[in-house]
């Protein structure tokens, strides 16, 4: 844990951080191992070796780097198949994303807690965490065959990213105390981002999918539509008759998450498979084939990946998908299909359709946060609201258990906020304080609040004479379930005299209220159990659509005190001390800068939660190998690529 | 006649004008927009957009401008350049993305009329003539379950048998071979093996409507004194039949001619989703969705044309048919 940071090589890593998953992670280790020339005695798929053969394509030896990422493997694979999954026909370019496109500069373990070398071999980072020196893999080649060099990272950062006309302020991850790091190359393997403040995030930052930009464009392809490498792009931005070339930019180079990243067939990547048959606008599926310059080879130094190609059926309808599933017609899935509601369904059809279920582990913390608008523009909702009691009051006023029981089949346990059990960072009051069962004292707390006056029907009134009355903003179609976790609560609460409405709204209406702080209240899981430094919106005001108990106080934090409102104390602290987590690279230091933030949570008390964000299931064909049992299912955590689809293969 | 249709032409123009507008008033009416659309899809899949690439999102689609400039900028740019816009979410131009579906749909349609009065015309008439006989009867019992089975029904239950009892590859137009293969023998073969479920699917509810349309107009007609002299005259009953109750009781086949056109992009739109087709419906409600205002917009646009077209043919021809009625 104390390593000297400066000397931070892959070998020696072994930072003991959130060993929560550690259990499983044993079980089937994938870890890179940077050997040296390993080149030479690789062996590759049976289609490309007749490739060589008559000439069509270069020797493995120059294909692949001298030093390339070796995947230990559970089992050494065999070449071949066709892997099918399913894709919805609409915004769904991520499950892509999550399958091959996860080669960033670094990458996550199997268990979500350290950082391990991807495209870069190994890294050097300075005392302050404001220098990070990556070194990447010699003789290195896009798709195409162009080699991959530090030139194409400056490009995509200096040239791209950094470009005002492409992105109009530069992505968040390369962005720290409102100022963009710079690339530096030092020769064609090495390159050095700088930062203006320490950045300790960096790395994990990188390993998630927004943190991609270094490996995204590749220069010798991109750069023709650039206006500082190719003058004439006037011309084609007129012959693809586009209004300027920042769009046609992004329709041939595509972007992190945006569609055309997978609608162009010609552009170079870094991934395992790349585009044949591109996802666009009314296409029936998406094949994609092997990439024959990747990177990475197994431990008996066979060329990844086994698999020969992709086939990503889209189908208009979700539940199609689970019709798919039943008659063993997909592979590996668990987009769209993984709610709890499914896995009867799932399970009871696991030897018809030839499958078995993998486990995904939430790597969210609360199920069904319930975030009360602190900062109501009515003045008298907002006091009562704000007064830690009352709020207390309806924490201690519900039946957790008889939720858990009903909506998630015992699933799950009473829990407030904060990173989940096991967890190095699991701190116990925030996780369950309040979530005891007890009427009497909620009653006791909101008579002597000054409501113990009540209506005929029994429910308390406010002392102007109002009934206490609440919404509570919820999306029917994206989480049921926590609509009927709030029916329930709703009745819990009946009986403590408070009446609330289950307000079911459709998403856009949802985020419309939130952006304008119009909601009383609005239900959301809550994120940052196994990863709460990327996402500490349930901490602090921290998220400026994700913080809705306090919208107004995040809007301050993001854009420094100009906008939104001035948030209290409590917050304030909070923000200094995650900035200064922020740039603390040592984590034990990280740690127990964290622990004081999560104490001021807890104290704060702010959301007030049910239960542990519950685990859900995928589907993987029992002939499909090397494929782990559990893994977390996460957007940070791209699942299932960071359990390297690429090492995936039939074994019948 | 020249002189009518000329006039219901010029017609036209403004009311596709003020369709336009409508159209481009209601698909904004909802709270939000493309980005908050966009943004919420991703979250459902527990995805985070990049909060600085959000705010861009939205100023590069020009969703930050009041409403009428958005669209003064569609509707010129569709009335001086003929262009529609490029979809948000695919980056590709509107009217590639809508004529690449077109053929299929028009297969998909003109199949389903064909079977549709192809069922429905003799099955008419049969259960008119022979009215209250045993095979009346069992018409009409059929038409009324017909009517009453919603089609998208009909489709999951047929999908779920075909995918669980028989381990049939459903849904789609074609199998994996010939998806993306050019055009040949193969490949129309292989579309006509697939193509009779959504077909049967998509007719059932209209022959049934037909047949009892069929039959009571037919009913009106035999009952009239004509074809009682023509019966006297000793005209056989089949000739009898055909040339004269018939052609009058064509004529509501031929009005569903203007409700047709505009059906080619909207209709079965739920069966085309739940059978997976590669067809205009689901590429219309996936762009209402999503709110992706440029081809939204174009789909309303295209439906009106059609719809106001498909009127018009079938004034013309329901003039033509039945010289009864007269155009002016």
């Amino acid at each position: 844990m104390s390593e000297d940071i400066q000397q931070r090589t892959p070998h020696c890593r072994r930072l003991d951080r959130r060993s929560v998953l550690k259990g499983f992670a044993g079980a089937t280790a994938i870890s890179a191992l940077p050997y040296a020339a390993r080149a030479e005695g690789a062996k590759e798929a049976p289609a490309l070796a007749k490739l060589v053969v008559d000439g069509k394509l270069a020797p493995l030896a120059d294909r692949i780097p001298a030093s390339p990422m070796v995947v230990t493997v559970e089992k050494v694979g065999r070449y071949g198949g066709a892997l099918r999954r399913g894709l919805r026909g609409s915004a769904d370019h991520n499950g892509i994303l999550r399958m091959v496109g996860n080669q960033g500069l670094v990458r996550w373990n199997l268990a979500f807690t350290e950082v391990l070398p991807n495209v870069a071999e190994k890294w050097e980072v300075n005392a302050d965490s404001t220098e990070f020196t990556f070194h990447l893999r010699k003789g290195m080649k896009w798709s195409d065959g162009h080699p991959f060099t530090a030139d194409d990272i400056v490009f995509a950062i200096e040239d791209c990213a950094k470009n005002t006309e492409l992105y109009k302020s530069p992505p968040t991850p390369i962005v720290i105390g409102g100022k963009a790091g710079t690339v530096t190359k030092i020769d064609d393997t090495t390159m050095k981002f700088t930062f203006a403040s320490p950045y300790a995030l960096f790395l994990e930052q990188m390993a998630t999918p927004l943190g991609q930009h270094p490996t995204l464009f590749a220069k010798h392809y991109c750069s023709q539509f650039h206006p500082k490498y190719n003058p004439a792009v006037a011309d084609l931005v007129k012959a693809a008759n586009l209004s300027d070339w920042g769009t046609l930019f992004r329709s041939k180079c595509g972007d992190i998450e945006i569609p055309t990243r997978w609608g162009n067939a010609d552009k170079p990547t870094l991934d395992p498979w790349v585009i044949k048959e591109p996802y666009t606008g009314g296409a029936t599926r998406v094949v994609m084939e092997r990439n024959p310059y990747f990177w990475q080879v197994d431990t008996a130094g066979n060329q990844l990946p086994y698999i020969d190609r992709l086939n990503f059926n889209i189908s208009q309808d979700v539940e199609s998908l689970m019709l798919d599933v039943i008659s063993g017609r997909l592979d590996i899935q668990e987009r769209h299909i993984d709610t709890l509601q499914n896995k009867p369904t799932l399970s009871q059809n696991m030897q018809k359709g030839g499958y078995r279920l993998i486990e995904l582990i939430n790597s969210g913390s609360q199920q069904v946060q319930i975030y009360l608008n602190l900062t109501h523009k009515d003045p008298k909702m907002r006091e009562m609201f704000a007064n830690k009691e009352f709020r207390k009051a309806l924490s201690l006023g519900m039946n957790r258990s008889e939720i858990i029981e009903l909506v998630y089949l015992g699933q799950s346990q009473p829990y407030q906020a904060g990173p989940r059990p096991g967890h190095p960072w699991y701190h116990a009051t925030l996780a369950t304080q309040f979530s005891e069962f007890d009427q009497a004292q909620a009653n006791a707390i909101l008579d002597k609040l000054g409501y113990a006056k009540k209506d005929a029907n029994g429910f308390r009134l406010r002392p102007d004479g109002q009934k206490i009355f609440f919404a509570i903003d919820v999306i029917p179609t994206l989480y049921p379930d926590e609509v009927d976790a709030l029916e329930l609560a709703k009745r819990h609460w009946a009986d403590i005299g408070i009446d609330i409405k289950v307000n079911t709204i459709e998403r856009a209406l949802y985020y419309t209220r939130g952006d304008n702080n119009d909601h009383d209240a609005a239900v959301w899981p809550g994120p940052g159990g196994l990863d709460p430094m990327l996402d500490p919106r349930d901490f602090f005001a921290q998220h400026t659509q994700g913080s809705r108990y306090a919208v107004p106080w995040a809007q301050w934090y993001v854009s420094g005190g100009k906008d939104g409102q001035e948030p209290p104390e409590s917050q304030k602290q909070r923000m200094k001390l995650f900035d200064q987590a922020r740039a603390t690279a040592d984590l034990q230091k990280r740690g127990e800068i964290m622990k004081q933030l999560f104490d001021l949570t807890a104290d704060a008390f702010e959301t007030i939660g049910i239960c542990l964000a519950v685990n859900a299931f995928g589907i993987c064909k029992t002939n499909l190998a090397n494929v782990p049992a559990k893994y977390p299912n996460s957007w940070s955590w791209p699942n299932p690529g960071p359990a390297l689809p690429q090492q995936f293969f039939f074994s019948t | 006649m020249l002189r009518f249709i000329a006039k219901r032409l010029l017609w036209m123009v403004p009311s596709l004008i003020v369709v336009s507008f409508l159209a481009f008033v209601l698909i904004q009416l909802p709270p939000g927009d493309y980005v908050t659309t966009f943004i919420a899809t991703l979250a459902a899949s527990n995805e985070v957009v990049d909060q600085t690439t959000a705010a861009d999102l939205r100023a590069r689609f020009g969703l930050d401008q009041p409403m009428i400039i958005q669209y003064l900028k569609w509707i010129s740019g569709i009335l001086l350049h003929g262009d529609f816009g490029l979809s948000f979410e695919w980056q590709q131009p509107v009217s590639n993305l809508i004529w690449e579906r077109m053929a299929l749909t028009l297969v998909l349609t003109f199949s389903t009329l064909l079977a549709t009065w192809g069922i429905a015309l003799p099955v008419g008439v049969y259960s008119a003539v022979k009215k209250y006989s045993v095979g009346d009867y069992v018409v009409t019992f059929l038409s009324f379950l017909g009517l009453a089975i919603p089609s998208f029904l009909l489709a999951l239950v047929l999908m779920y048998i075909a995918a669980v009892e028989f381990g049939q590859e459903v849904g789609g137009l074609f199998s994996e071979a010939y998806v993306n293969a050019p055009w040949s023998f193969g490949k129309v073969l292989d579309l006509l093996h697939h193509l009779w479920i959504p077909v049967i699917i998509l007719a059932a509810s209209g022959t049934a409507s037909l047949i009892r349309v069929m039959r009571a107009n037919m009913l009106d007609e035999l009952n009239k004194p004509y074809v009682t002299t023509a019966r006297a005259k000793g005209l056989s009953e089949f000739h009898l039949l055909v040339k004269y109750p018939l052609r009058l009781a064509l004529n509501p086949f031929i009005s569903t001619i203007s409700w047709l056109l505009p059906n080619l992009v909207s209709g079965s739109i739920i069966v085309a989703i739940v059978l997976s087709l590669p067809t205009a419906g689901p590429l219309l409600l996936q762009s209402l969705m999503s709110q992706d205002m440029y081809l939204a917009g174009a789909f309303v646009l295209l439906i009106c044309a059609l719809t106001l077209i498909g009127s018009l043919i079938s004034d013309i021809l329901l003039a033509l048919v039945d010289p009864r009625i007269r155009l002016e």
